[in-house]
């Protein structure tokens, strides 16, 4: 074994290096390694999005994006026109379910069989009922519906004086109508001053329920709610026909854009009542 | 190798100008290419593995750091290289230490004896034999060294020890065998 502490054989071993002379570099290196230098650079500047990969090909960017976004396009149009095509009795089992894909409503497609109802849905009054929050609010409430559909109701509700007996009823109390009608003195004082509306308060618990809501009594002050209970026909037909009551009972935000849209109203809301008699 | 001026040199080639690389390649080409020659023990391979360094180092030069010795720097990407071509020789490869046509005229016996310890520096792992290089052959510091390599100073000590005693064994040996 090598002692290397020996200090005369680690003197030896640096000598033995030593011994190996120093080594001129190729004379063309400067120049070999400038030239490559500047070989790359134009290179570069031709090509400027080719690189080079690992193995030593090229390969240009721009060919790699056309090959990438070739291939999405024809994917997405093999989706779209549903290749490979499918036989009869293998869909969903191999390649694309064929599913029923229903198409978009059109105006085409309103047909509404009742000449009246195509009339009221165009008219201005229907219009004004559905830019009328408060009006639409009350005729959503299903006991004031049904109490619409009593003669009696309708007759009481007919005359202004009812209706401002009973909105003058305090808002915020409504609770047990008959209860509502001992305590709150401006709906007593309606009843006995109107034998109309307390026959129709006495015999119609679908009336008393719906007094007890606060949207019935807030609506009675609505201009259009007005003048559709002074129209006897318009009162039946709002609590018959389950095409308009859908149509009013449409969320807010639909029917508010159809008011902004002002004249297109009636299409919004034709538009909307055939689905609903769907 | 002094690095006197480096930092002007570069800061010229960032600014595109080409001719100062060439001061650079001119200053360290002598120093990088007896490392690359003892590391490799082939001439050719060791122009090679020179010339892709310097290439390498000129297109990542925008990378380097001035607070380091430039020529450390320089080190590790030609120590990659190196590690690139030993990678590619299979195993067992006999590599030619002919060196060029001028050392011809070199009596036989210093040849021989040159080709021994080339032979034996190729014997010891590249852990060994880049510290003896980097020692015997450049004129770096045991910190310059352990700033090139990547590890600490004591390290650096310890490791040329350890190669140094195998070096002589393999002396030792071709000694004997004469």
């Amino acid at each position: 074994m090598t002692n290397i502490n020996d200090p005369w054989r680690d003197d030896e071993v640096t000598r033995t290096l030593n011994d190996l002379p120093p080594v001129d570099p190729p004379s063309t290196l400067v120049n070999d390694v400038m030239s490559t230098i500047a070989s790359r650079k134009a290179a570069r500047a031709t090509h400027p999005s080719v690189i080079p990969t690992k193995r030593g090909k090229l390969m240009a960017k721009k060919v790699l994006w056309i090959v990438a976004a070739t291939a999405a396009l024809a994917l997405i149009t093999m989706r779209l026109v549903g290749y490979p095509p499918v036989e009869k009795g293998t869909e969903a089992t191999i390649g694309a379910a064929q599913r029923y894909q229903s198409p978009q409503i059109s105006s085409a497609d309103v047909k509404t069989e009742d000449a009246q109802l195509q009339a009221f849905l165009q008219s201005d009054l229907f219009r004004q009922l559905t830019t009328d929050k408060t009006a639409r609010q009350a005729l959503k409430n299903k006991d004031f519906q049904k109490a619409l559909q009593e003669p009696a109701v309708r007759a009481a509700l007919a005359s202004s004086d009812v209706r401002d007996a009973i909105g003058s009823v305090k808002l915020g109390v409504a609770g047990d109508a008959a209860a509502l009608a001992k305590s709150d003195v401006a709906l007593r004082a309606a009843l006995d001053a109107n034998a109309a509306l307390k026959a129709a308060f006495e015999s119609s618990p679908a009336l008393r329920a719906a007094l007890a809501s606060q949207d019935v009594i807030a609506a009675m002050k609505s201009a259009a709610l007005a003048a559709v209970l002074s129209q006897s026909d318009v009162s039946i037909r709002l609590s018959n026909d389950a095409a308009i009551r859908a149509v009013l009972s449409a969320p807010d935000v639909a029917l508010d854009a159809a008011a902004a849209a002002g004249g297109a109203a009636g299409s919004a809301t034709r538009d909307a009542a055939p689905s609903a008699v769907r | 190798m002094d690095d006197t001026g480096d930092a002007a040199l570069i800061a010229r080639c960032l600014g595109g100008q080409q001719d100062a690389y060439e001061a650079i390649v001119t200053r360290y080409q002598r120093g990088l290419f007896t490392v690359a020659l003892r590391m490799l023990g082939n001439y050719e391979d060791a122009r090679d593995a020179t010339q892709n360094a310097f290439v390498k180092a000129y297109e990542h030069l925008n990378s380097f750091d001035p607070e380091q010795r430039f020529f450390s720097w320089l080190f590790r990407i030609l120590k990659n290289e190196c590690l690139n071509v030993l990678r590619a020789r299979r195993p067992f490869q006999s590599v030619s230490l002919d060196m060029p046509s001028d050392r011809a005229a070199d009596p036989v016996e210093v040849r021989e004896r040159q080709k021994a310890i080339q032979t034996a520096l190729m014997s010891l792992s590249t852990e060994y034999r880049e510290v003896v290089v980097l020692r015997h052959y450049t004129d770096l510091s045991y910190d310059d060294i352990a700033a090139a390599l990547g590890i600490p100073a004591t390290k650096v000590k310890s490791r040329l020890y350890t190669a140094r005693q195998q070096l002589g064994e393999l002396l030792m040996d071709w000694r004997v065998a004469r």
